[in-house]
């Protein structure tokens, strides 16, 4: 069977497209979001076969799905998050509640769960946290007791509860972590099984088309059958595995979200005409409203397109990735979504028009599927071990890829990034030799500049290359006026802010040597003409969104 | 029963803009779709399928890119998809496209029904169809809305002015289709996209058709075209505000002014 290929991919976001059209009106979503409404029968629709069948991706082709690779499943919730992020959250629990199967399942379980996915169109929640269990799921709770017959182990009785569940209470069926005597495990459990019952959906600020529930377990029988890759002990490596593939839908969601955000306030900029023209050609409004955040986007775009091909390869890990494209770009679209309720104005901060519910739907991003205070930790730790490992050479090197980019591709602004990662790779082993990463904020604030500067990295590789990533609406000449932007901002802001954060924690000797590290002589002569860019890319954003 | 239905990969016109300084269309960026027209008589042709059990070809003439809306066309249900894509295809007009897709409709073998859409939205000169008609020797039936087919003829309805009519003809015929006005085009479901990869889309260049050159391109095409421009734009309307009395007073006001009464 062949893997979806680019043409098939643009048809099924197409189909997509068509059906939120025809299907999906903004005044049906208006008065979900009103009444905290789960669109179940919309959600079955979109699962049947015939209709749109989203869901067979993410179940394998021996099983009767697509077999969507991590490209295929980005792009889609990229589309979905542009049409409601509510709609899309629930998507992605079938694809969330699914995962444990995928890494952990054997043949058999995979055979009979994903055939029934398939074929019943089932939704899947997948149930993790609790009270004490968030990110940190060593605290877990919920318990699984064997039941033995004839000295066999024949099944579970799981006891415990979880909370802020998606779809938790309109799901057929549920992945559960429980600890097994054993350790940790994964479990599925049906609806409708003896003793577990669904609390009521949560009254949330957002993504109110999303079902979030609580869901309690009193004794719940399954049957061995039931434990996820049948044996105990695997539930942590199994949920960590594919940490880096689920933050990266996470990024897309963030992405689409704040993607439509935006092109709503430059086609309402467009038309809204004040002093004499329209606000899309005042600079201050574009550049301070609009413009900074349409070139975050193509930035994420490139970090999210360069992991998922990783992830293609590789199927699981690129744990590091995953939290820098989620920090990344939800953080991005987060505050894309303000600023374009500040773009709109009055209308902005009216329920008429939909950017007031983006906002409140966009910011569960930089929430679910870990913190962005859990993302900056998390990758803070993972480059901090690259950086010790490779004694201090990781971003070193990396600035010498941003050099040879820069030597055959000048006008992406590789050189200042080159520095900045220079910079970067000397705050780094200044923090060592001070021990400040015993300061948390420190290493939250790390992991900001780490992620900063590696996304505008891919940005210069993605471009260094001549290739436009799927999905962007640019030319490579607007492409690369954002890449300058992105790069040279980037680096000032890892200079000057790893050297305020330095030398507000640690007792600095020679402060213009730490400045001299910083590379921030070098970066500022190549600052200029960031402004000029700006004006380039809004100019092609005016153009590119009137409707 | 062998149907080809001809289609073609057009810009989105509705999202076509005029550059507000040179009045000419502006298609970057624009999205390329399938030409509704086509894609109605594309849906038409499978409705046949379904009910005889037809093979459905489909055939455009264009660059490579043009293969995507044959790829919807395959995952909508078409049985096999070809693209005419050759340098020596480029700058035809209607009469030289119509000659090429006419040579490649023999090429395919027997035909009984050639099914196009009245017209592409880019050029609205709905000459095509009846080019390769024309080209193929075959009758032809235009501005059809409906079709059946059964024991070797069709049965259409055709818009006329001011009234329907229902033809029956005998195979082989060519009609051209439009749609109704509340048309909605169909798209596939993702497993109907996915099976489309797996169908045959072929590629056929000028040679392997056997056309001759001379009746291509730029030197086959009789059509000179002088210019293009938009329509004038229409002055701004004028508003205004006031009683019932008092508007109906301005009403009477201007149509005596305007001499209408």
């Amino acid at each position: 069977m062949p893997k979806i290929d680019a043409v098939t991919r643009e048809l099924m976001l197409d189909s997509l497209k068509h059906y939120a059209k025809n299907k999906i009106s903004s005044d049906f979503i208006r008065q979900c979001d009103a009444k905290n409404e789960f669109p179940s029968d919309l959600i079955k629709d979109m699962y049947k076969k015939d209709v749109l069948g989203v869901n067979l991706l993410l179940i394998p082709q021996e099983y009767g799905g697509l077999g969507g690779s991590t490209t295929d499943i980005y792009r889609i919730c990229e589309a979905l998050a542009r049409v409601d992020l509510g709609i899309a959250t629930s998507v992605f629990a079938t694809f969330l509640g699914s995962d444990p199967l995928s890494v952990g399942g054997t043949p058999e379980q995979k055979n009979y769960w994903f055939s029934r996915i398939a074929k019943e169109s089932l939704l899947v929640a997948y149930g993790a946290t609790e009270t004490d269990a968030g990110s940190d799921l060593v605290s877990l709770r919920t318990r699984a007791e064997h039941v033995v017959e004839n000295g066999v182990v024949k099944g579970y009785k799981i006891s415990g509860s979880k909370m802020w569940i998606s779809s938790g209470g309109v799901a057929d069926l549920y992945t559960v972590l429980a600890l097994a005597p054993g350790g940790p495990s994964w479990f599925l459990v049906e609806r409708g099984a003896p003793g577990f019952t669904q609390d009521v959906h949560e009254d949330k600020h957002g993504i109110r088309l999303a079902n979030t529930a609580g869901l309690s377990f009193d004794e719940v029988y399954v049957p061995a059958f039931n434990l996820i890759g049948g044996k105990e002990g695997q539930g942590f490596l199994q949920a960590q595995a594919v940490f880096g593939y689920t933050r990266l839908m996470v990024a897309a969601l963030g992405l689409g979200a704040g993607e439509e955000a935006i092109e709503i306030a430059v086609d309402y900029a467009n038309h809204r005409v004040q002093a004499g023209g329209p606000l899309s050609e005042k600079q201050g409004y574009m550049h301070k409203l609009i413009t900074p955040h349409y070139i975050r986007f193509e930035a994420a775009r490139a970090f999210i397109d360069e992991t998922a091909k990783k992830l293609d390869v590789s199927n699981h890990g690129q744990a590091t990735e995953g939290a820098i494209a989620k920090y990344f770009a939800s953080e991005a679209g987060n505050r894309a979504a303000e600023d374009a309720i500040q773009a709109l104005g009055g209308f902005g901060y009216t329920k008429e028009f939909p950017v007031e519910k983006i906002k409140r739907d966009v910011k569960i991003t930089c929430i679910y599927e870990g913190t962005s205070e859990i993302m900056e930790m998390t990758i803070y730790r993972g480059r901090w071990q690259e950086h010790l490992k490779s004694r201090g050479l990781y971003y070193a090197n990396m600035a010498a890829e941003m050099d040879a980019i820069n030597a055959k591709t000048p006008d992406l602004g590789a050189d200042a990034l080159a520095c900045g990662l220079r910079g970067l790779a000397k705050l780094l082993e200044e923090c060592r030799v001070q021990h400040l990463t015993r300061h948390q904020y420190v290493t939250f604030k790390l992991g900001n500049l780490i992620a900063r500067a590696e996304v505008a990295a891919a940005f210069c590789r993605t471009l260094g290359k001549g290739a436009t990533v799927e999905g962007c609406k640019f030319d490579l000449e607007t492409l690369k006026a954002m890449c300058r932007v992105n790069a040279k901002e980037a680096a000032f802001d890892v200079a000057t802010q790893g050297v305020k954060l330095i030398l507000g924690a640690a007792q600095v000797a020679d402060a213009a040597k730490l400045l001299a590290d910083s590379e921030l002589s070098s970066i500022q002569t190549k600052m200029h003409g960031v402004t000029e860019d700006m004006d380039k890319v809004s100019a092609k954003l005016r153009e590119t969104f009137r409707k | 029963m062998n149907i080809i239905v001809c289609i073609k990969q057009v810009p989105d016109s509705s999202r076509v803009k005029v550059d507000p300084k040179t009045s000419t269309l502006v298609r970057a960026g624009v999205p390329s779709i399938l030409n509704p027209y086509d894609h109605f008589a594309l849906t038409q042709a499978l409705k046949i399928k379904k009910a005889t059990g037809a093979n459905v070809t489909v055939l455009s003439m264009g660059p490579a890119q043009a293969k995507v809306v044959i790829r919807l066309a395959l995952a909508l249900g078409a049985d096999k998809g070809i693209l005419l894509s050759d340098r020596a295809f480029a700058g035809s007009d209607t009469w030289a496209t119509a000659y090429a897709l006419a040579t490649a409709v023999k090429k395919t073998g027997p035909v009984d029904l050639v099914m196009c859409g009245q017209m592409a939205i880019d050029g609205d000169t709905a000459q095509t169809g009846p080019g390769i008609a024309y080209h193929l020797g075959i009758p032809q039936i235009t501005f059809c809305d409906d079709i059946s087919a059964s024991n070797g003829k069709i049965t259409v309805g055709k818009i006329i002015d001011g009234g329907h009519q229902t033809i029956e003809a005998d195979l082989p015929a060519l009609v051209t289709m439009t749609m109704p006005p509340d048309y909605e085009p169909e798209y596939p479901s993702f497993l109907g996209a996915f099976h489309a990869q797996e169908k045959p889309l072929e590629t056929w260049t000028a040679a392997f058709i056997g056309a001759d050159p001379a009746k291509l391109g730029l030197k086959g095409s009789p059509t000179r075209v002088d210019r293009i421009f938009p329509p004038p734009a229409r002055p701004k309307g004028q508003v205004f505000r006031g009683s019932a009395a008092e508007l109906s007073a301005k009403v009477i006001e201007i149509l005596k002014k305007e001499n209408v009464i």
